[in-house]
């Protein structure tokens, strides 16, 4: 944990310097220093920086005036730390993974109740979670009762599933509505499912010939 | 020629007895009779009719039997191609060759997946999408529509992760993917769409 501390000190200026020249010429110049500055500040307190230089990014892309993207990026700074107690909160130990609170930060941006966030987080104990998160997400945005989809999702743990496979237990629920099936129901047909739920096509070889990379890709 | 002393022949016939031969040729005699001996000795094992007649008698191998010997015994193959045949096939197999390494697409890592990108702008000159992937730059992933349908699409390789993403229409209209599956507030006033690239090898 020390030795974590010491590099991320050493790398601190490193940092900024490269933050501040992403920054420049891709946001109103008078909003760069205060940006670079919560960028520091989020730094500093052990939280993600990438998804502060994303929304500054996407501010300036989108043409929105300095203040505002300032503000959207104190904002986003507000939801890791929320994120980060949450994580903690929930039984974490920090310094929390950069993973998790973006996750997590995520999930309350798509209006979960933080307290479905807090269940999962306690009943997953061994991260990552984000898979698990982002099922119970799409649930919810689709109507499902929070409790009932985080319940899915957590049998779904507890039968072996994992990772990207969580997505596949949301989707087969998902799919279960469109065939006519009220939310209660499709909960109740995939979780007897579990855990042979259906998995995605794999891409088709014309597919995959077709794709190609972008010049700069940046994971977030 | 016969070096065989004459008397040793008298012995043999019953006309000298064996005591009025020399000691040295008294041991010639026993070679001989010795070599007598082994002539007349009956031949071990069965005779040679039997041997015939026994192999005439065993059943016919199994069909499988006689593939399998024929495969394990050497064979002599001969090929007789003209060289001109032999020249095309060889052209043939190179061009199948390059046509399907050019036609084999990117190499996926481990980590990497596949993001498709589709959207349905009939009067649109060009359409981009841009994101957290691309830090929001303008410009890099174009999206196609070569069959002016007005679906233009973009299949693009990218790390296994969450990007939220827009399109940009004839470089400045901003336009959600009404087409994806999550929609998350971009705190500017609007949303931006949502993927999740998983990974390509399971």
């Amino acid at each position: 944990m020390r030795l974590g501390a010491v590099l991320a000190l050493l790398a601190a200026p490193l940092t900024a310097q490269s933050v501040q020249s992403r920054l420049e010429g891709r946001i109103p110049t008078d909003a760069v220093p205060v940006v670079d500055s919560l960028v520091q500040v989020a730094l500093h307190e052990g939280l993600p920086s990438e998804p502060l230089v994303q929304k500054a990014l996407e501010g300036g892309a989108k043409q929105v005036p300095g203040p505002r993207i300032v503000a959207a990026v104190r904002a986003s700074l507000g939801q890791l730390r929320d994120a980060r107690d949450l994580l903690v909160r929930a039984g974490d130990q920090p310094p929390v993974r950069a993973g998790e609170v973006t996750t997590v930060a995520w999930a309350l941006r798509r209006k979960l109740p933080p307290s479905t966030v807090e269940r999962v987080v306690a009943q997953l104990p061994h991260p990552p979670r984000g898979p698990a998160i982002h099922a119970i997400a799409d649930l919810v945005a689709h109507d499902f009762d929070p409790d009932s989809a985080a319940g899915l999702i957590i049998d779904a743990v507890h039968d072996g599933l994992q990772r990207d496979r969580l997505l596949d237990v949301s989707t087969a629920a998902l799919h279960e509505v469109q065939r006519g099936r009220t939310r209660d129901e499709a909960i109740t047909v995939v979780r007897q499912q579990l855990p042979n739920v259906p998995a995605p096509p794999k891409p088709e070889r014309g597919t995959v010939t077709r794709a190609r990379r972008p010049d700069t890709p940046t994971p977030p | 020629m016969n070096t065989t002393d004459p008397r040793i022949h008298q012995v043999l016939d019953g006309e000298l007895s064996i005591d009025a031969l020399p000691a040295e040729l008294r041991h010639a005699l026993e070679s001989v009779s010795a070599a007598a001996d082994l002539l007349v000795a009956p031949v071990p094992g069965p005779s040679l009719e039997s041997r015939i007649m026994a192999e005439v008698r065993r059943p016919a191998s199994s069909y499988l039997r006689r593939v399998a010997s024929w495969l394990a015994t050497p064979h002599a193959i001969t090929f007789r191609v003209r060289p001109v045949w032999s020249l095309a096939f060889a052209a043939a197999a190179a061009a199948f060759t390059l046509f399907f390494a050019r036609d084999a697409g990117p190499q996926l890592g481990e980590h990497e997946g596949i993001a498709q990108f589709v959207g349905r702008f009939p009067d649109a000159r060009s359409v981009h999408v841009v994101g957290t992937f691309n830090d929001w730059r303008p410009g890099t992933i174009a999206l196609e529509d070569l069959d002016h349908d007005g679906v233009w699409t973009a299949t693009v390789v990218l790390p296994t992760g969450t990007y939220e993403y827009m399109f940009v229409v004839d470089g400045e209209r901003w336009v959600p993917d009404h087409l994806a599956d999550r929609l998350v507030a971009d705190d500017f006033g609007r949303e931006n769409s949502v993927v999740i690239v998983r990974p390509v090898h399971r």
